[in-house]
């Protein structure tokens, strides 16, 4: 007996492959989105910082616009600045 | 005598008497005595008159005419009650029960009539020998009215003392099978009548104008009858005209027309029954009026028509006429305008037919509803029978009654319960659009519902498909509900566009004067008009409870669907999912939105990932042999957060396919840099086709169906404990899910050398001409593997199971301190101490579940409603 598959439809769960479970600003998971948006995944990108802390894209970027001079990672408080 | 004198007499005027005056009295007096008897039993001899008259003046002239007026009474009565009563009801005796012959009771009411004829002209002598005495002195019609109405009186009175019991249901049941002669004659259909042709088809033609007329809204009897129809041609009414005078002068008014009258609403409610039957696809209220308009009335108006042309009865028996007689004096009509008198009894007729019909619809009215929308016009008819009678309380009560002895039992399944609950608020939607008797019959439903489990489950599968779940449900139920979902939307877009255009004051008034009362049976407690507004979908809601969980189940329900998907076609379910955002809220709906986005995410990534993935590794996965090369693969990636919990089990893919996972997810990594994809392996659809020697069968199958027996290429036979260890699955599962394969014959089982571990064997070749007995060759067989209802998105009842076993610890170890603890105080307890990860959130109720279910597994026990360690 020969077994030929004629289609294999899979499921799978995409996650960000960040260390921690929870965006540190809005205590949301990362695997959600940020409370401004509705859809996760694209719509709602993660970002890391140079200090590796990753945040919501939206999160961060308010939290830096809020900043009257240069913003601090609100995790351990290094200078904030975009992972390259 | 002088005894008998003084009792009427001044005692004054007994000195003046003189010994002669005594003795022309006493002669008088014998010969007025004498002269009664012969004129009383005289036979129809009123040779003595003359005689008669001079001794009434005799006595006259002494001032006794009280006293003469009150013998000759008392004879009268006594006369009549052994000449007339007891001959009367002699007639009667013979008969035990009411079936009185016609002939026999004609001759009777002839006879005593005649006899009250003679003795009312003896008593007119008297009044003549009064009057000539009295000339002049007197008003001459005094005498007259006076005796004559004594003498009415006696008459009833002596008849009334001597009734025999059942004298009454003579009377009704001469009516009654005079009325049904007259129906058979009226109906046409059995003209034993001597009428020719003609006759009977003017019948028609009037009925049908009659009907026509009442149409019109108008009540046209004697243009429709014309008078005189029945007294020129009909003997019948002749006859029942002249029983009726007869009786009414004998007194019998009131009993007359009781008797009549009921015989008449008893032929009515027969005829109603008749015509309104086990049928509910056709409205009969029309056609019930049509008759009482024919036969009833027809009846009636000839009778009373009839009755009107002898008035000097009726100035006799006026007076004894009881108040609460249902005819009334001014009920005589006049010959061409319809008499107050006949236009009541169509009003009460009418309103007794309704009353019936109504009656009769209640108590089938749970049949009618069963058959809903064939049955809508029967459900009319009792909206009109309803609004005449305003008897709704009678609809509800009878209504509720019929629900829980029917419907709400442990038999009938939930998905007919909601059905019938759909289709009864359809129905009297249709009766009462305010919603208020809705809603103390619903309510049972709804308690009822409330308390069984799958109730949420049936309602989703209700609201998004209706073959879907049982196949034992008409599709109708479900599409009844989608149709519903519909309407909804366009009335809420209509809603929005009244809105719009008539916020001006003109609108506001017209509102203003629409405005009606709530009904009096309202309860004032359920709020007002405009809040009970009827809205199937909002009440089926309500059985809830909440609309979170009803989304929840849809969401579980949905997810199942999607991920038993193999192509990424959810239209259906779009479109689905936008009519339940219009009526949930969007914000509701928010997570099974990004279900489906996942959906459509997935394909458009599928797409590009197996587009790149073939340029960049064409070369090194030359798969050919194993036949599993990336275009027959596809991935559905779901945003799990968002998706109800999954229940994900171990599995090792064959090798080939693994490989593709890998690389799959490799080019995932690299074009959706840095997400990642988490396989859920055993989830998804395997579409195979086994080639043996002679046949190919194909079968499409979950994951793990494949994984097993894609293992039995190579070799032929496992143990299953190797078999399990191979693709990564515990054994008990192995053996439940392998079944599959046995039952299409693929596989056999036998006992190995362990008793514990079975030995699965391939069918090769062998398998055609024994178990599908047809499939010869390659017929390609599809089966849907799903057939064990093994879902693979848990349902609601196991996750909050899982999520409650955290506090198994916790609740063991409160018990183990305290001995025993109540529920409440669990709850409590669990709700000050479990603060920490996971929060305890859960409700009383579903605490009370789950140490249920403890308790069910022997760790708990409960006694007088405390929990305590099971020993």
């Amino acid at each position: 007996m020969k077994v030929n598959i004629l289609q294999w439809h899979a499921v799978a769960s995409w996650t960000w492959d960040a260390q921690d479970e929870t965006c540190g600003i809005c205590r949301m998971a990362f695997d959600g989105c940020c409370p401004d948006c509705k859809l996760p995944g694209d719509d709602c990108p993660l970002i890391w910082g140079a200090c590796n802390h990753a945040f919501h894209l939206h999160c961060i970027l308010k939290w830096v616009n809020s900043q009257t001079s240069q913003a601090h990672c609100p995790m351990c408080r290094r200078e904030w600045q975009f992972k390259g | 005598m002088a005894d008998s004198i003084s009792s009427v007499c001044n005692l004054a005027i007994l000195d003046k008497l003189s010994d002669g005056s005594i003795e022309e009295i006493l002669e008088s007096y014998n010969g007025f005595c004498a002269a009664t008897d012969t004129l009383l039993n005289g036979a129809g001899d009123l040779s003595v008159g003359p005689q008669f008259v001079s001794h009434v003046h005799g006595l006259c002239k002494h001032g006794l005419e009280s006293l003469l007026r009150d013998h000759f009474l008392g004879a009268l009565e006594r006369t009549f009650e052994k000449n007339g009563a007891l001959k009367f009801w002699r007639h009667f005796e013979a008969y035990d029960d009411v079936s009185v012959e016609e002939e026999v009771f004609y001759n009777a009411l002839e006879e005593i009539s005649l006899e009250k004829q003679y003795q009312e002209k003896c008593l007119l002598i008297l009044v003549h020998a009064l009057q000539s005495y009295n000339h002049g002195s007197h008003d001459s019609n005094d005498y007259r009215v006076e005796l004559f109405a004594k003498y009415q009186m006696s008459v009833s009175s002596v008849l009334m003392a001597t009734l025999p019991r059942h004298f009454p249901e003579i009377l009704h049941w001469y009516f009654k099978g005079r009325l049904e002669e007259l129906s058979t004659i009226m109906g046409g259909d059995f003209p034993h009548d001597d009428d020719d042709d003609d006759d009977d088809k003017d019948d028609m033609d009037l009925d049908d104008k009659c009907k026509a007329s009442y149409r019109s809204g108008q009540m046209e009897i004697d243009e429709c009858y014309p008078q005189g129809r029945f007294l020129d041609n009909n003997k019948l009414v002749n006859n029942i005209g002249k029983v009726v005078r007869d009786l009414r002068s004998l007194g019998f008014t009131s009993m007359t027309e009781d008797a009549y009258a009921s015989a008449i609403f008893l032929f009515l409610k027969a005829k109603v029954h008749d015509l309104a039957g086990d049928d509910y696809r056709i409205s009969v209220l029309e056609s019930i009026k049509g008759w009482i308009q024919a036969v009833p009335l027809q009846f009636l108006h000839a009778l009373l028509a009839y009755l009107g042309d002898s008035v000097s009865y009726d100035s006799v028996s006026s007076g004894l006429k009881s108040p609460l007689a249902s005819c009334p004096s001014t009920f005589y009509p006049g010959i061409d305008t319809p008499s107050e008198g006949l236009v009541r009894w169509q009003l009460r007729l009418e309103y007794f037919a309704y009353e019936t019909l109504q009656d009769l619809r209640i108590t089938k009215l749970f049949e009618i509803i069963v058959d809903y929308p064939d049955s809508s016009p029967a459900i009319e008819d009792l909206k009109q029978c309803l609004e005449y009678t305003g008897q709704h309380s009678k609809l509800v009560e009878s209504f509720i009654s019929a629900l829980r002895y029917r419907l709400l039992t442990a038999g009938a399944s939930t998905n007919d319960i909601l059905h019938q609950y759909v289709s009864t608020i359809k129905a009297l939607r249709t009766i009462d659009p305010a919603g208020v008797f809705l809603e103390a019959v619903g309510e049972p439903i709804r308690d009822y519902l409330r308390g069984r489990k799958d109730t949420i489950k049936c309602i989703v599968t209700m609201l998004t498909d209706g073959t879907g779940g049982n196949p034992n449900v008409s599709g109708n139920t479900g599409d009844s509900l989608l149709e519903e979902l519909n309407r909804d939307e366009e009335n809420q877009e209509n809603a929005g566009l009244d809105d719009d255009f008539h916020t001006d004051d003109k609108q506001a008034w017209i509102n203003a004067s629409r405005w009606e009362p709530d009904p009096v049976e309202a309860d004032p407690l359920k709020g007002s008009r405009n809040r009970r507004k009827v809205d199937i979908l909002g009440m089926i809601v309500g059985i809830i409870g909440s609309k979170d969980q009803l989304v929840n189940e849809y969401r579980v329900m949905l997810a199942e669907k999607l991920l038993n998907k193999s192509d990424y076609d959810i239209d259906t379910e779009i479109r689905t999912l936008e009519l339940l955002k219009i009526h949930f809220g969007e914000s509701s709906m928010q997570k099974c939105e990004i279900m489906l986005n996942d959906l459509i995410d997935s394909k458009r990534t599928n797409g590009n990932i197996k587009a790149t993935i073939t340029q960049t590794s064409q070369a090194g996965s030359e798969l050919g042999d194993n036949g599993v090369s990336m275009d027959v693969f596809d991935a559905t990636i779901i945003s799990s957060n968002f998706w109800p919990q999954i229940q994900d089990e171990s599995l090792n893919v064959p090798g080939p396919v693994d490989q593709l996972l890998s690389d799959y997810s490799k080019r995932f990594n690299e074009i959706k840099t840095p997400r990642k994809l988490l396989w859920k392996k055993s989830l998804g659809t395997v579409k195979l086709e086994l080639q043996f020697e002679d046949r190919a069968v194909q079968f499409v199958v979950a994951p793990v169906h494949a994984a097993i027996i894609m293992q039995f290429q190579d070799q032929t036979s496992w143990t299953s404990k190797n078999l399990a260890a191979a693709i990564g699955v515990p054994t008990d599962i192995l053996n439940r899910r392998i079944n599959f394969w046995i039952s299409k014959g693929i596989l056999a089982e036998s006992i190995g050398a362990d008793s514990e571990d079975h030995v699965f064997t391939l069918m090769e070749g062998m398998v055609d001409s024994g178990k599908n007995g047809g499939t010869n060759g390659s017929i390609e067989d599809l089966i849907v593997a799903d057939e064990e209802g093994e879902s693979s998105v848990a349902s609601v009842e196991d996750q909050l199971r899982k999520e409650m076993t955290v506090y198994e610890k916790f609740i063991l170890g409160m018990l183990t301190n305290f001995g025993s603890m109540a529920l409440d105080r669990i709850h409590n307890t669990l709700k000050m101490f479990c603060i920490a990860d996971p929060p305890y959130d859960k409700t009383l109720q579903q605490l009370q579940s789950f140490l249920t279910g403890l308790v069910s597994e022997e760790k708990l026990e409960l006694r007088d409603g405390m929990y305590f360690l099971k020993k």
